[in-house]
């Protein structure tokens, strides 16, 4: 057994008996990462704040469905995932997935390679502007590129997390990060 | 439809460092070719970079908070395990002294029946009260305490 395996078999096993120092040391370790992939998904950060603390009572509640074979961050987002979905069912009539599917009927647009102007601005400045322009991609850009550039998953946990196909998960990712490229490079222009 | 070589190097460029060996090898024999293609992986690496060095946190109050509703959470489930325990150990408890008193009890109702001379009628219909009258007490007492409850969430609602 690995120590990736023994670890996530450790969080199992705490996740059954409900304990409580676990708990705490799970939320401090995922804190900034559970609450940026909220952000992603629903664009707004009070919901994303409210959904996070719901995520981890359903983590209590729900924790002996964890069983050690995944990281345990693949499950904790999957966990985030659903919940944000059920919200924004109760709150409109509509899914997740259907809120998004506008991917599907979005116009391609080839990314804009010229050159950019910010290798000459501050780096916070950079991140500042990633920042605004990923926030008005679709959700399921937002989440699939949140998932693999700032949380590092693999294409296969985003599969995971996603219920997507890796064929899927693959094209969305493009097509993100074609569409984030083409606005920055609008806005940089 | 053929897929476009440029598509397809910008789509591997998309997947990130997760690439097959042989994908790498054949993406980088095409940068070294085409400049709008090093071009787009450039711009693609600066713009995750960008997105690495994004500044969200999550503040400590929102942590805090999370904490104490998660231990108040579990605390609350303990508590409702340990009732559940409770309600089975005592249905048990109940059902085993049943068993054991229920032959004892059925011959005292025929001895005092023999004793006052009563038919076997109503020794038996004595019995069957004695022993179905706790469970009906406590029928509506719970009956009566849930009503009881209900009234009191009603007016809460109604203060609200």
């Amino acid at each position: 057994m690995n120590a990736m395996e023994s670890e996530t078999s450790a969080i199992a096993r705490g996740l059954r008996r409900r304990d409580p120092e676990l708990l705490d040391r799970l939320i401090e370790q995922y804190q900034h990462r559970l609450l940026r992939y909220l952000i992603s998904l629903t664009g707004n950060r009070e919901l994303a704040e409210d959904l996070f603390q719901e995520t981890w009572i359903r983590v209590l509640e729900r924790g002996h469905q964890y069983d050690g074979r995944h990281e345990f961050s693949t499950w904790l987002y999957a966990v985030a995932r659903n919940l944000a979905i059920d919200y924004l069912r109760k709150k409109k009539p509509v899914s997740l997935d259907l809120l998004m599917e506008d991917e599907e009927h979005a116009p391609f647009e080839p990314a804009d390679t010229r050159p950019l102007a910010w290798e000459q601005v501050a780096q916070r400045q950079q991140a500042e502007s990633v920042g605004v322009t990923l926030g008005g991609l679709p959700a399921e850009y937002r989440e699939v590129i949140g998932l693999r550039f700032q949380d590092e998953l693999s294409l296969e946990e985003i599969a995971v997390v996603t219920g997507a196909p890796l064929g899927t998960v693959k094209s969305r990712l493009y097509r993100a990060l074609n569409l984030l490229m083409t606005r920055l490079g609008r806005t940089q222009a | 439809m053929m897929r476009n070589v440029h598509d397809e190097a910008r789509e591997l460029i998309s997947l990130g460092e997760a690439l097959p060996e042989e994908q790498q090898a054949r993406l980088r024999a095409h940068l070294q070719e085409c400049a709008d293609c090093r071009e787009y992986e450039e711009a693609a690496g600066r713009m995750v970079r960008g997105l690495r060095s994004q500044p969200l946190a999550a503040d400590s109050t929102l942590v805090r908070e999370t904490q104490l509703r998660v231990r108040a959470r579990a605390l609350e489930l303990r508590q409702q395990r340990e009732r559940r325990w409770l309600v089975c150990l005592s249905c048990l408890f109940v059902g085993l002294s049943a068993a054991i008193t229920t032959p004892l009890l059925w011959r005292g109702f025929e001895w005092v029946g023999a004793w006052a001379g009563v038919s076997k009628w109503v020794w038996e219909a004595g019995f069957s009260y004695f022993w179905i009258a706790p469970a009906l007490a406590v029928s509506v007492l719970l009956a009566a305490h849930g009503t009881h409850l209900t009234n009191n969430h009603n007016g809460d609602r109604q203060w609200r």
